[in-house]
């Protein structure tokens, strides 16, 4: 075959590499889950928190366990490869010893939670020769009561978080189980934050075809793919509304201290003024069956 | 804020709605609901992490087992004895026999160290239930993943035409999860009675239709241990034990009958109701 018999060949097989990109970002939910993603991900780049996605995690931990007064809290996120919870936050006197340590499933409370979905409050772990008694044991720290609750992300169970000798109380309550819950929404929606901004620098790299070695009928195939996603994110009116507001939270953030607080406070405000409205949906999760 | 996990508010002692009794069916009594009845000759499956079979709660052997699991070549059934990975199955056995100290227990084991194909076990282990002939069906788990929707919807619609009742625990999370949510199983949410393991409660408003004891039970647990727990994981079991001995008295009945009676019983019935 000669040379132009090889460019056409090229340029063919480019057209479909093209036209079978813009099917799938078309037809699949994969298009709809991706501009999400790229949304969150470029307001909050955007509004550029000096706040870290692992600072954010261990202050809502932090503020979990002062909530419900807590000897020790973690939070773990599983390792679905290995099979294994791994420690992302750690916090008590023994905190440093732990965060070394990666569970295995089928250990104590934190795996139970994991596999099941199901938050679980035990009371008198001590006698219970399975909560993890290895790590226990191992940094001389064995826990009487714990509450594990589960993290959702996108329906699926992605990892724990756990308190750990309840003060004040001989055991967690089920009061105690409701407001972990929310703390658990909290970290579940930093995570989910953190991930969109990796899935932004992953189809960035992708796109430009940084990396060596890629075909040039591949490479030009996906920033033609890109183009035309960020093509219809430009046209798109919520991505545009979200980009503005971003803009403008940081313009006033940038402008000094007390400018930053009424910002706040006025957002607060209307925030808090937004969620006292009636709403129309019930209260049980329930508005996808509606 | 609700100061009670989700779906337990509704038993709180100052939320508890008192109903109104519709005669003849809810005159029903415990006396003639279930007599003297043990559970002797009805089969519970406890759709969970294992039962070990030596736990003192645990009481008479376990009848059958049947370990689930998704490998590289898809589902394999392993029917030997098998052990408990966590001590929640064993949890939930314990209650159950010390409801209906004589029904048969069958061990559909679903949960163990791997978290793939955790929604596709799970359908599995409701369908052994099922095809196997299972009167009751403890399942103090669930699914939240919406793609499980449509085949665990189907499955428990083929469980209530087959009368294989499902008791289901509604997870304390505010998310949907399944099939805790369908009409054709029977829902369980805690209450915080521990006197009487057969103090339950009707809800008119479901989805959850019933509250029983969940909140600091004591409960076997792994290794002949015993433990002190919440959760609603542990109020269902207490109802999957009264359903089994109703059975034994009354075999053959179907779920909507198993509910009416159960509603006729419940503790917040406006009339006392023993005898």
């Amino acid at each position: 075959m000669g040379r132009e018999g090889r460019q056409r060949e090229d340029l063919v097989r480019a057209r479909e590499e093209i036209s079978g990109l813009r099917r799938r970002l078309a037809q699949e939910r994969f298009a709809e889950e991706l501009k999400d993603a790229l949304t969150l991900a470029a307001s909050v780049g955007e509004i550029s928190s000096p706040i870290s996605h692992s600072r954010l995690l261990e202050m809502i931990v932090q503020t979990a366990a002062s909530v419900i007064p807590s000897r020790a809290a973690s939070l773990f996120l599983i390792d679905e490869e290995a099979e294994e919870l791994v420690f992302e936050v750690a916090l008590g006197s023994k905190a440093e010893e732990v965060r070394k340590f990666r569970i295995p499933l089928g250990h104590g409370i934190a795996g139970l939670v994991a596999v099941s979905g199901q938050p679980m409050a035990i009371s008198d772990a001590r006698s219970d020769p399975r909560q993890a008694a290895d790590i226990a044991r191992s940094v001389g720290y064995e826990p009487e009561s714990i509450l594990g609750v589960p993290l959702f992300y996108e329906e699926e169970v992605v990892g724990v978080l756990e308190l750990l000798d309840r003060e004040g109380a001989p055991s967690y309550s089920s009061a105690d189980m409701a407001t972990l819950g929310l703390f658990a929404n909290q970290a579940a929606v930093a995570i989910e934050q953190s991930r969109a901004r990796g899935n932004l620098a992953a189809l960035l790299g992708e796109a430009l075809g940084t990396a060596g070695g890629v075909p040039d009928h591949r490479r030009e195939g996906l920033a033609e793919g890109a183009r035309s996603l960020s093509d219809r994110m430009e046209e798109d009116a919520a991505y545009q509304r979200a980009l503005e507001l971003a803009a403008l939270v940081r313009e006033i953030s940038r402008a000094g201290e007390e400018e930053h607080a009424a910002c706040r406070a006025i957002l607060e405000g209307f925030a808090g003024y937004l969620r006292s409205r009636p709403q129309d949906r019930d209260d049980l999760g329930l508005g996808d069956f509606g | 804020m609700d100061e009670r996990p989700a779906w337990s508010a509704q038993f709180a002692p100052d939320a508890l709605r008192t109903l109104t009794p519709v005669p003849p069916l809810d005159e029903i009594t415990t006396g003639w609901a279930w007599g003297g009845s043990t559970g002797a000759g009805v089969k519970v499956a406890i759709i969970d992490s294992g039962i070990d079979a030596g736990h003192e709660a645990v009481g008479r052997g376990i009848s059958g087992y049947v370990a689930i699991t998704d490998g590289p070549l898809g589902l394999l059934q392993d029917t030997e004895p098998h052990e408990d990975s966590y001590g929640h199955g064993t949890a939930c056995a314990g209650i159950i026999r010390s409801v209906a100290p004589d029904c048969e227990l069958y061990s559909v084991k679903v949960l163990g160290q791997r978290l793939t194909g955790r929604g596709t076990t799970f359908a599995a282990g409701l369908q052994w239930a099922i095809e196997n002939g299972m009167h009751v069906c403890n399942v103090s788990m669930g699914t939240t993943k919406k793609n499980f929707f449509g085949l665990l919807h189907n499955l428990a619609d083929r469980a209530y035409f087959q009368k294989t009742m499902l008791v289901t625990a509604a997870n304390n999370m505010p998310v949907p999860s399944f099939p805790s949510l369908y009409a054709s199983v029977i829902s369980v949410a805690s209450h915080e009675g521990l006197d009487d393991p057969h103090l339950f409660y009707y809800n008119p408003e479901p989805p959850v239709e019933f509250g029983a004891p969940g909140i600091d039970v004591r409960v076997a647990w792994a290794d002949g241990g015993w433990i002190t727990a919440t959760g609603n994981s542990f109020a269902a079991p207490h109802i999957t034990g009264i359903v089994a001995k109703i059975l034994g008295q009354h075999p053959g009945l179907t779920l909507f009958q198993m509910k009416t009676v159960l509603r006729a019983l419940s503790a917040n019935m406006g009339h006392a109701k023993t005898g």
